[in-house]
């Protein structure tokens, strides 16, 4: 049986070699090659197939048709995402520019609130040199406080020179008010005795119609 | 989108040139070759250091208060009655926010003092003087004014050590 084997084992390693085995074939050289008292014409060969043949116990996972369909729903959703960003791109913009915009505005309002900063370059190293300037400008400043005061103080004096008797002045005035006042009183008074005047004539009329 | 950025950088440089102040537009717009003008800037750094230097108590708390003192001044009669016009002209139009605090007009001089008032530590003054020789002052405060102080300090500075020579008014 061997020999008869060995014979037909080499046919079949011939069709191997030229990938001319079927299926069934190739199995048969598997099985064949997995025996242990193999010739030892052929263990050089063994190998090969004992590969072949674990390669081939190699299957898929447990659960692993529902991972993939997993992964495959994730991905999916993945796109969808990104549809969605694509939808609302322009909108995005909008609220980039909006954004920007403010900003600006902010640091806009902000620079000019805080123009009391010295955007200038300092004239002096020295405080002892600057501070002649600065004097200056305080002392000008002064000045014109004083010159106010002072312009302000002499128009009283002038008003106290022209001699007013402010008693006199302010009997006269509340005088007026006064008379204003009983001129205001006595009007609206007259206004009152023409309604009520009118009233009567226009009751008078109705009466004698009756 | 290219011109928003346009539109708002120019919005930009034209709010930081108005945050420049009076003294600033005022060179920009009206400084010309033939017509020299003395400008002289001091700063908080500097006013705190000369506040530092200063003695006198009442000058001391006064620097230490001010933000800055920026001045212009022209010492030629026809160049100073020129900008004087000018200076009113442009705090005018262009600086709607400041009140007129005091105009003086005597018969060789005339002095104007204009005020923006910010928050209570941020106020800012422009003062444009003519003096008796036409000389020409543009000084503009800012930072916390105490017009108390500032009305009394005439005779202090007249005191104050350093200031006995040189005063841009001698010169």
């Amino acid at each position: 049986m061997a020999a008869k084997n060995d014979g037909y084992i080499d046919i079949l390693l011939e069709r191997y070699w030229s990938c001319e085995t079927t299926l069934s074939e190739e199995q048969e050289l598997r099985d064949f090659f997995s025996q242990s008292n193999l010739p030892a014409a052929w263990q050089p060969y063994a190998p090969l197939f004992a590969y072949t043949r674990e390669e081939q116990s190699v299957s898929l996972s447990e659960g692993f048709d529902e991972r993939l369909k997993k992964a495959m729903e994730k991905e999916k959703a993945g796109n969808k995402e990104y549809i969605t960003i694509r939808i609302f791109a322009p909108l995005l913009r909008v609220a980039a520019s909006l954004l920007l915009i403010v900003g600006l505005g902010i640091s806009i309002f902000f620079i000019t609130r805080q123009n009391n900063n010295p955007w200038f370059v300092e004239t002096y190293d020295d405080p002892n040199a600057a501070i002649k300037d600065a004097t200056y400008a305080l002392e000008k400043l002064s000045h014109a406080l004083q010159t106010t005061e002072e312009a302000s103080l002499e128009t009283i004096r002038v008003i106290d020179d022209l001699d007013i008797d402010w008693s006199a002045l302010d009997s006269l005035m509340a005088e007026d008010e006064e008379l204003t006042a009983d001129s205001l009183a006595a009007t609206a008074q007259e206004k009152k005795d023409t309604l009520h005047i009118g009233t009567f004539i226009s009751n008078n009329k109705k009466e004698k119609e009756i | 989108m290219r011109k928003t950025m346009l539109v708002l950088i120019i919005l930009l440089t034209s709010a930081s040139l108005s945050a420049n102040g009076f003294v600033t537009q005022f060179i920009h717009k009206y400084s010309e070759e033939g017509r020299p003008l003395n400008n002289v800037n001091i700063g908080k750094t500097m006013l705190d250091k000369m506040a530092a230097n200063t003695e006198d108590e009442e000058l001391k708390n006064a620097f230490k208060e001010l933000k800055s003192i920026r001045i212009i001044s022209s010492e030629n009669a026809k160049d100073s009655r020129y900008y004087f016009e000018k200076a009113n002209d442009l705090v005018k139009e262009e600086f709607g926010d400041y009140e007129e605090m005091v105009s003086v007009n005597e018969r060789n001089s005339r002095i104007s003092v204009w005020m923006k008032r910010g928050d209570k530590n941020v106020q800012e003054l422009i003062l444009i003087s003519l003096d008796e020789e036409n000389h020409l002052s543009i000084i503009t405060v800012s930072g916390k004014i105490d017009f108390k102080t500032f009305s009394k300090l005439s005779g202090t500075l007249k005191n104050e050590p350093a200031l006995t020579e040189d005063l841009p008014e001698n010169k």
